[in-house]
């Protein structure tokens, strides 16, 4: 203790003869515990262990408080890094470097676990049944553990079985949710247009079966890292939506011409590996219909490996 | 001395303000007594001239009160079966007078039969005599009339009524029962959107009034909606039960012990000593799984000696009671309930879409959604949902009724249904017949199920071990003694089983989105409220 101590110049329990017309309050001056406080400070520094736990407590939350400020820092690093002035030679070395890291887990990607079942919500239309999404979802449960639900929404009266089964037979688990580390729940609704809702207190829901494909592409790493390769990608998954699926007989055959003169440079449509935009152009494709004879040979062929790699083995009932 | 003298002289003023406010007063009395009595002898002259020159008299009148003095083989139309491939044809009908509006030589009036209703016309001709018209023209309101009329069709559609391409023309008509002419409310009033009769200075019927009139209530058409859909949730729950090979049991509600805890029990002298209503057919539910009923169901009044005046609590209501033995996961149960409400739920919506669009048209709101099968959440997801909705509970903490609410709107907003269940609540606030959660003892095997965010069922896996429901009753602190006969229950080798109750008031006000318990309970028991 720096300072000296004092012995109380009066005796603590002072007795005042107080009128009774008024009421009482505890004394504010005299400290209920002011004797054992001061045999404490006698022993010679021996300290309260209140005092201690207070302390402990302190550094705890000091501790955790840097922390979180690390935390933070690492984050502000990867917001503000810029990367709008990369010139394209180092864009390569940046390519190979994500490419060699494994892909973020969930609580990176997704944000912290509440507790809840991280859920995402698909609201689709029985009419147009969002295929490159039924591949996503075997993706994604290749790499985590998935609960996969459908339900049957009121605004629809009936749905094909066929669509029902469409995320495969229930989980052995899926009684207990919190033994999942994602929900993926598929209900089937009148909607105009596909929609997807995972948490709906901090973001607005994602519409369209292209952007919802985006999302779930993140969580599998099918999106490629390096800026170019993403955007071509972005390109052809924009094109397949809005061209190949929706569009008319014209702009089909003008995309299916792009896609022949594109996978004429290699086996895939970017980089050398399968992408969201495989995935997606040829499910659109096959959604559509093809025949032998309108479908130029390169397409044929990439549709075929595409096949050949068993992601697109969940929607071949659904296109019967 | 001022005030004293005072006093007197405004005394004697105001007397004398009085005689005269008095005298004027029975002038007027005497002026109106002599005018009723001129109205009086005109009528009776009026009369008098009708019975001489009425050549229509025996089309109308007051028939004798029916005591079954003879059986007529006449044909009673309904008036919902009054449509266009009706013209032209002489029919009887009986219904009553909704409304009825003179207008020259012509009475319109409303016949109305349930919620349906035409319009019919009664005008001076060769059938109808001045006299007859003016008969129509004072029929009290809701009077019960036979009536011989012509089934005409109209050009133009009749908006105001339900039979909108017809109209009677009466040929004959005659009283059956006389309402007396002036009514408790008025029917128009009673069905007058909540709001809508504030802007436009028209009356609307406070609910009191509406409840201690009931019969005069029930007659409206949001009443009649009400009533025909709650039938239909009680048929909807038979039905789709017994196609699941469950038993309708009955059983007493004059029970010597209380069955859950012991709170909010009514007690009822019962001859020498004295008994309870039963809280919930729980026990005997449960008695008859022992007994290998498998599944079972029952339909019946429950009693909750509850003092709370709130929307969503009665003292009696109906209570929709589900058990059954399962094979080895009481989810097989929580799948039986949840799809016997939706099956409810798809009924309602496929045969009683016209009763939901009358109740929409005084009481708005959303159509019911959910989803099938449905969506099934467990109690830590749902506090985790309100955690980052910015609520703060702990974990093992019971839902409050706002909290529930919030629940519900934050569901419905990712999921868009109206209703879920809720799975593993919390041990400690579940009773204690509620079995554990293997993997985890602070939670059960539990599960609540909510529409529109309020909580319609409660219901769990029971525990069907005497010696762990000893232990679990030991730690609750209830006394062994009195739950003797129930622990000794499942002592000869009991079935796992679980189940639920569901509140059929609750039920039908939250599908219809009412805000009040008492619009959809016929005769509504609540702390304040005995009769009718």
């Amino acid at each position: 203790m720096p300072m000296y101590q004092v012995k109380p110049i009066s005796g603590g329990d002072l007795k005042v003869d107080l009128p009774t017309c008024m009421y009482k309050l505890p004394n504010i001056h005299a400290q209920p515990d002011s004797g054992s406080c001061i045999d404490n400070l006698l022993q010679n520094g021996e300290v309260d262990p209140a005092l201690k736990a207070l302390e402990q407590r302190q550094d705890e939350i000091l501790r955790r408080l840097y922390e979180l400020k690390a935390a933070v820092d690492g984050l502000a690093k990867t917001v503000t890094t810029p990367d709008a002035d990369l010139d394209a030679t180092s864009l390569s070395s940046a390519a190979t470097m994500c490419a060699s890291k494994e892909v973020a887990d969930l609580d990176t990607l997704l944000g912290k676990d509440l507790g809840a079942l991280r859920d995402i919500v698909i609201n689709a239309n029985p009419s147009s049944p969002p295929l490159s999404l039924l591949v996503l979802h075997g993706l994604l449960c290749q790499r985590y553990r998935v609960l996969s639900t459908v339900h049957v929404h009121s605004s629809v009266s009936t749905v094909p079985p066929k669509l029902l089964n469409c995320l495969g037979p229930r989980h052995a688990d899926s009684y207990t949710r919190q033994r999942f580390q994602l929900g993926f729940t598929l209900i089937w609704k009148n909607v105009p247009r596909l929609q997807m809702k995972f948490s709906v207190p901090n973001m607005c829901p994602i519409e369209g079966e292209g952007n919802v494909a985006r999302f779930l592409s993140r969580l599998v790493g099918l999106e490629p890292q390096d800026p170019v390769a993403a955007t071509q990608s972005d390109s052809w998954v924009d094109t397949a939506v809005f061209q190949l699926a929706e569009g008319s007989g014209k702009e089909r055959a003008a995309v299916l011409r792009a896609l022949n003169g594109a996978l004429g440079r290699g086996p895939w449509l970017v980089g050398s590996e399968l992408s969201l935009a495989d995935v997606v152009c040829s499910c659109c494709l096959l959604q559509t219909g093809t025949s032998a004879t309108s479908t130029p040979a390169n397409v044929q062929r990439w549709l075929k490996g595409c096949q050949n790699l068993g992601h697109l083995a969940c929607i071949i009932p659904l296109l019967q | 001395m001022v005030i004293g003298l005072h006093l007197p002289q405004a005394g004697e003023e105001e007397l004398q303000a009085q005689s005269k406010k008095g005298l004027k007063k029975q002038q007027k009395e005497a002026e109106k007594a002599a005018k009723k009595a001129e109205k009086q002898a005109k009528l009776a002259a009026e009369q008098q001239s009708t019975d001489e020159d009425d050549f229509a008299k025996d089309r109308y009148g007051v028939s004798p009160m029916v005591q079954s003095q003879q059986k007529l083989d006449r044909v009673l139309v309904r008036v919902q079966e009054l449509t266009p491939q009706r013209a032209d044809q002489l029919i009887w009908l009986r219904a009553r007078v909704h409304t009825s509006r003179a207008k020259g030589k012509q009475c319109f009036l409303v016949l109305r039969q349930q919620q349906f209703n035409v319009q019919a016309l009664v005008a001076v001709g060769d059938r109808a005599s001045k006299q007859m018209v003016k008969f129509a023209a004072n029929l009290n309101k809701e009077s019960i009339v036979d009536v011989e009329a012509v089934v005409r069709k109209v050009d133009q559609k009749i908006e105001s009524c339900t039979q909108q391409d017809v109209e009677l023309h009466i040929e004959r008509m005659f009283v059956i029962s006389m309402a007396e002419p002036r009514l408790p409310l008025q029917l128009e009033d009673a069905v007058r959107p909540e709001g809508e009769g504030d802007e436009e200075g028209r009356a609307t019927v406070n609910q009191d009034t509406k409840l201690d009139n009931r019969v005069i209530d029930l007659r409206t058409t949001t009443s009649q909606a009400i009533f025909r859909l709650q039938s239909g949730v009680c048929q909807l729950f038979r039905d789709t039960l017994i196609k699941k090979d469950f038993v309708e049991i009955q059983t007493p509600k004059i029970i010597s012990a209380a069955s859950e805890g012991g709170a909010n029990v009514f007690t009822v002298s019962y001859f020498k000593t004295s008994a309870y209503l039963a809280q919930s057919p729980q026990l005997y539910k449960q008695m008859c799984i022992c007994a290998d009923f498998d599944k079972v169901f029952c339909v019946g009044p429950v009693f909750r000696a509850e003092d709370s005046n709130t929307h969503r609590h009665l003292t009696e209501f109906v209570g929709l009671d589900i058990e059954m033995a399962f094979s080895y996961h009481y989810h097989e149960v929580i799948d039986s309930i949840t799809d016997t409400m939706v099956q409810i739920f798809k009924g309602l919506q496929d045969k009683f879409q016209t009763e939901i669009q009358t109740v929409n048209k005084q009481y708005p709101s959303e159509p019911f959604k959910f989803l099938e099968p449905t969506l099934r959440l467990e109690y830590l997801e749902g506090v985790a949902m309100l955690r980052a909705a910015g609520v703060e509970m702990g974990d093992e903490e019971d839902l409050s009724t706002p909290n529930e609410k919030l629940l519900g709107r934050l569901v419905k907003e990712k999921y868009d249904t109206d209703f879920y269940v809720l799975d593993k609540y919390p041990l400690a606030v579940r009773p204690f017949y509620t079995m554990p959660d293997p993997s985890d003892q602070k939670y059960s095997n539990s599960y609540d199920m909510f529409m529109r965010g309020e909580e319609i069922l409660s219901g769990a896996q029971r525990v069907h071990d005497a010696q762990l429901l000893t232990e679990r009753a030991t730690h609750h602190n209830i006394d062994l003694e009195k739950i003797k006969a129930y622990i000794d229950s499942f002592r000869y080798g009991a079935p796992p089983h679980a189940g639920g109750g569901i509140g059929l008031e609750r039920v039908v006000m939250l599908y219809l989105g009412l805000h009040n318990i008492r619009q959809t309970s016929m005769f509504p028991r609540d702390p304040k409220r005995l009769t009718p």
